[in-house]
């Protein structure tokens, strides 16, 4: 016999299902397939609705706060400064409200079908991550246009972006979960986003906040993310290494409590959602 | 031969019926068996152990050889669903165990995440990933599935163009092709015209009879005297008869009320 599944009551079955969530690889794929394929497919300008999105974010926030509002940015042009926060900005916002929604939005697949829910929360932060490639090479064409070299800092942007996967990861474990019985959860999400973005220095730079305030601003780890994009493509200050020890601590325990949490939870979905 | 594919112990699954939270668990079959009146001295009893909770399943305990069909039969809302859902690892169970030895294939709904952009011949491969192939596995078998679907000219066509019938032969012929050592079929998903459904029952009798394990549900009696080498019959949640076929139609029709 090649396997032997064991069906345990609700609380009994194993923590930990690493090896599961592998065996459901391809289920992963084709996820973020249909995803793609679906968005991409219907839209009259397609991969351009991505791209528009930033270029007019980047438009307005230069206007307001580059020109109108004038803040402060470390002498780069005020499209760099904001483009290089709000690259990791768009992102973390998709990526988080995707992810927190997305056993609501799936319960038609987890009334049906056995698979790890946790899949589909991987599945739209990897669709997230793809739209910030895009928004990506927006932020290349401005250092382009605009002579801007990217510094040291580049080569510590990619484990800045595992550092914010894992912190929408962790919330959105714990959210998801939650969303299911308690649909609230659906009315605070664009709220929570709309703040958690006024706590990040994504239209301000960090070096704004009062250095007293620094401890509470560490535990968003976006902070240290964001600043690092800045460090490496808009020749920002580097983020301090303390902060980046906190904001790891700070996601890691959400991931920790998250993935508990969630499992725990996840063998009813199909009963409640 | 005699090796045990699948056994379940003790399995029972109890569900808050007036908890707000648990709102949308209310399916046809909990409200069925809420309202339905409670007979049997000892059904009522057990069934009742909170105010407003229900089990839809309890003590069920059975288990089935390898390449063996076992019949599942009962009354709507008498607990079949529930079981076929927790075998099927949709939902978990509150209480018991289960053993399955080999890849499950479930056949209880078709179409479970058909997309209306995409085209017949993507969601035939995304379909069948959902329900367990590998891609791989859907693409080897994509020809026979198209051309047990009856929809080859259009399969290229997004699936919001088909019409309702030709929507859901393709559903089925996806589901139909699974292959899996132990399948949990439901006959009610034979669907389409009366030649389509005769192909869908004539399909799902040539997955039973292809020596694999299978718990087949039906309301179709002859049905399960043809395929099945045993029978449970589930009466409010609880297994009213493990056995025999023609001893299990016979309390099952006692059941119904209808005793011939």
């Amino acid at each position: 016999m090649s396997q032997t599944f064991i069906i345990r009551a609700i609380g009994e079955e194993p923590l930990l299902n690493f090896r599961e969530l592998w065996a459901f690889r391809h289920l992963f794929y084709i996820l973020v397939w249909r995803s793609l394929r679906v968005r991409y497919q219907q839209t009259v300008i397609g991969v351009a609705w991505a791209l528009l999105q930033a270029i007019l974010y980047t438009f307005v926030f230069t206007v307001i706060f580059g020109l109108i509002v004038a803040i402060p940015t470390n002498g780069q042009p005020y499209p760099i400064f904001v483009m290089s926060g709000l690259a990791v900005w768009l992102f973390v916002a998709q990526a988080f409200n995707q992810a927190s929604a997305s056993m609501f939005n799936n319960a038609h697949l987890i009334g049906r079908i056995y698979f790890p829910r946790m899949i589909l929360i991987f599945a739209v932060i990897a669709v997230a991550l793809v739209d910030f490639l895009l928004i990506f090479s927006v932020l290349v064409a401005l250092m382009i246009w605009y002579g801007v070299a990217p510094t040291i800092g580049a080569l510590f942007f990619l484990p800045m972006m595992l550092l914010a996967v894992m912190t929408i990861l962790g919330l959105s474990l714990w959210l998801s979960a939650l969303y299911v019985p308690y649909r609230d959860v659906g009315h605070l999400l664009p709220f929570m986003t709309t703040i958690w973005m006024f706590l990040s220095p994504v239209i301000y730079p960090s070096t704004l906040l009062p250095p007293k305030y620094q401890f509470l601003y560490a535990l968003n780890p976006i902070v240290v993310v964001i600043d690092t994009s800045r460090w490496a493509f808009a020749s920002g200050p580097p983020p301090q290494g303390w902060m980046v020890a906190v904001s790891c601590g700070v996601a890691v325990f959400f991931c920790v409590t998250g993935y508990w949490f969630f499992r725990r939870q996840e063998a009813t979905f199909a009963d409640v959602v | 031969m005699s090796k045990i594919a699948l056994s379940v112990s003790r399995l029972g699954k109890w569900y808050a019926v007036n908890d707000l939270r648990y709102r949308k668990s209310l399916s046809e079959l909990v409200i069925q068996m809420f309202t339905a009146p409670f007979r049997g001295k000892e059904g009522g009893r057990a069934i009742s152990q909170a105010p407003n909770s229900i089990w839809a399943l309890r003590d069920i305990t059975f288990e089935v050889e390898a390449g063996k069909v076992l019949g599942v039969i009962g009354r709507n809302g008498s607990g079949k669903s529930t079981l076929l859902r927790i075998l099927a690892r949709i939902t978990a169970p509150t209480e018991g165990v289960a053993e399955l030895h080999g890849r499950v294939g479930a056949l209880l709904e078709v179409g479970t995440g058909f997309h209306p952009d995409l085209s017949g011949r993507e969601n035939i491969l995304m379909n069948g990933t959902m329900i367990g192939m590998t891609p791989k596995e859907v693409r080897r078998r994509e020809d026979e599935i198209i051309e047990f679907s009856e929809c080859g000219d259009f399969i290229d066509t997004p699936v919001r163009h088909y019409s309702s019938g030709m929507f859901m032969r393709l559903a089925f012929a996806v589901a139909a092709h699974l292959e899996a050592e132990i399948m949990l079929v439901d006959e009610v998903l034979a669907v389409g015209d009366e030649a389509f459904q005769q192909k869908c029952k004539a399909k799902i009798r040539e997955t039973a009879l292809n020596g694999r394990t299978v718990l087949f549900t039906s309301h179709d009696m002859e049905s399960i005297k043809n395929i099945c080498q045993s029978c449970m019959v589930l009466d409010h949640g609880k297994a009213a008869h493990v056995g025999d076929v023609d001893e299990g139609i016979r309390v099952y029709r006692r059941i119904c009320g209808n005793p011939q």
